[in-house]
């Protein structure tokens, strides 16, 4: 016993060292820490105000550029619901979506953004308290940006695509042909497209698309277009640089995407996945 | 001794500040990525305890890790440092011993002894920060080219201050 405490005493400095760094270590390697507390990342109270006291002050800089983004978008819902200023019409419009009832949309602004580590994350003024839930999809005007992967009741953490981490199941508009979005770090314009067979014809310019496999984001969401396509040899595969949608130096408004059936989605495949073990 | 304390606080609270409002989003590319804010850990006094130093190393990192959103990175890499730090003190001692008035500042200890001490500190920080962060050796050479540049630019910017706020006393 004495020998115990007399160790300590000698070695308290080291003792302390890997205790420290066992516990830094730990937060880590922890898998889903997101989904214990809102305390650990930017979406607690005082990293949340302090970011959104600097987009307050930043945001004015990006507003010639966030209004043509927004009006863009604006010309484009316009063309899709057709040029005849019924207003009865719009109305009607305006509780349905381009989606369907399948899919809601809620708004958020972009307060704290990085493209430039080697993981990156996005912070939203907005949380639970206007409904964002985690494993919900975000996109920008101009296509995808991430997944919602922590929420407090005012702010949201959203896992950019710019993440080793995150994944996207993708297709070629043109031919349809399914793939998976990553990044591999780097040149925050450019992703990899991965999986699609050298059987498909790939041609430089063709538009990318998100596929709706997942219950993340609407088929149909632009990626991005391609940028080069190597045959790559040995495998059977396509090796496809795309260049992103979404200008991600540059994000103000985004659309939180909430599924209304992904519960109903995820508990059929549930269940359908049980019905089967349980033969 | 209590304007001592005061001092630190405030030096961490704005130091942290402009690592995260500013350092964060001042956007040089992937290898230039400053972490300033260590600057709060190398300029705690020569002489203070050890392990309080390596506690509030460990508390300064998890606070910019609940920023950047990278839970226990800059923990590990603080901490690391910190453990580090008495050898390296005791390899770039002046003569042997350390005056009781010793700062680790340029103004006590002269511009080649704050280089080599903030320097290596900051290096072995920032190894353990990038290298934890790739998780990989696949990108080794990348990697540690963005420990050796983003380490310069920490460096700099580490002198640069400690010159304005010898000023502001001044």
């Amino acid at each position: 016993m004495y020998g115990i405490i007399a160790f300590f005493r000698r070695h308290y400095f080291a003792v302390l060292f890997v205790a420290l760094e066992f516990l830094s270590l730990y937060f880590v390697f922890k898998d889903n820490y997101y989904h214990q507390a809102g305390f650990f990342n930017s979406a607690n109270s005082v990293a949340g105000s302090v970011y959104k006291t600097y987009n307050g002050i930043t945001s004015y800089f990006n507003l010639a550029s966030e209004n043509e983004r927004l009006a863009v978008e604006n010309t484009m819902l316009h063309n899709t619901l057709g040029s005849t200023p019924d207003t009865s019409k719009h109305l009607k419009v305006a509780h349905t979506n381009p989606y369907g009832d399948q899919f809601n949309f809620i708004t958020a602004q972009v307060i704290d953004n990085s493209t430039n580590q080697i993981n990156n994350y996005l912070t939203l003024n907005i949380g639970k308290n206007q409904g964002v839930a985690e494993g919900m999809g975000v996109i920008s005007p101009s296509g995808i940006v991430g997944v919602v992967i922590g929420v407090s009741d005012h702010y949201t953490v959203v896992m950019s695509l710019l993440h080793k981490n995150y994944q996207l199941s993708a297709m070629l508009k043109k031919g349809g042909a399914f793939g998976t979005i990553t990044w591999d770090g780097g040149d925050f314009r450019f992703a990899l497209l991965k999986q699609i067979p050298m059987s498909e014809t790939v041609k430089v310019g063709d538009t990318i698309v998100s596929s709706g496999y997942s219950t993340l984001y609407p088929k149909g969401i632009t990626v991005g277009t391609v940028e080069t396509v190597e045959p790559v040899p040995t495998q059977y595969f396509y090796k496809i640089k795309v260049r992103l949608a979404t200008n991600f130096k540059n994000l103000g408004f985004v659309y939180v995407v909430s599924d209304l059936m992904k519960k109903e989605k995820t508990e059929l495949q549930d269940n359908a996945y049980k019905a089967n073990e349980g033969k | 001794m209590i304007t001592d304390v005061a001092k630190n606080i405030a030096r961490f609270l704005i130091f942290l500040l402009i690592q995260v409002s500013i350092l964060k989003h001042l956007d040089l590319g992937r290898f230039i990525n400053p972490f300033l804010y260590v600057i709060f850990i190398l300029m705690l006094p020569i002489k203070s305890n050890q392990a309080l130093v390596m506690i509030l190393a460990f508390f300064t990192g998890l606070t910019i890790d609940m920023f950047y959103n990278t839970m226990g990175y800059n923990a590990a890499a603080c901490v690391f440092m910190a453990y580090c730090r008495p050898r390296i003190l005791r390899t770039y001692a002046p003569k042997g011993e350390y005056d009781t008035s010793a700062k680790p500042t340029i103004q006590s200890l002269g511009l080649p002894w704050v280089l080599s001490y903030v320097g290596t500190m900051v290096f072995l920080h920032h190894l353990v920060l990038f290298f934890l962060e790739a998780f990989t050796l696949s990108s080794f050479f990348s990697t540690l080219g963005i420990v050796i540049v983003s380490s310069i630019s920490t460096v700099g910017l580490i002198v640069l201050s400690q010159f304005i706020m010898q000023r502001g006393r001044t």
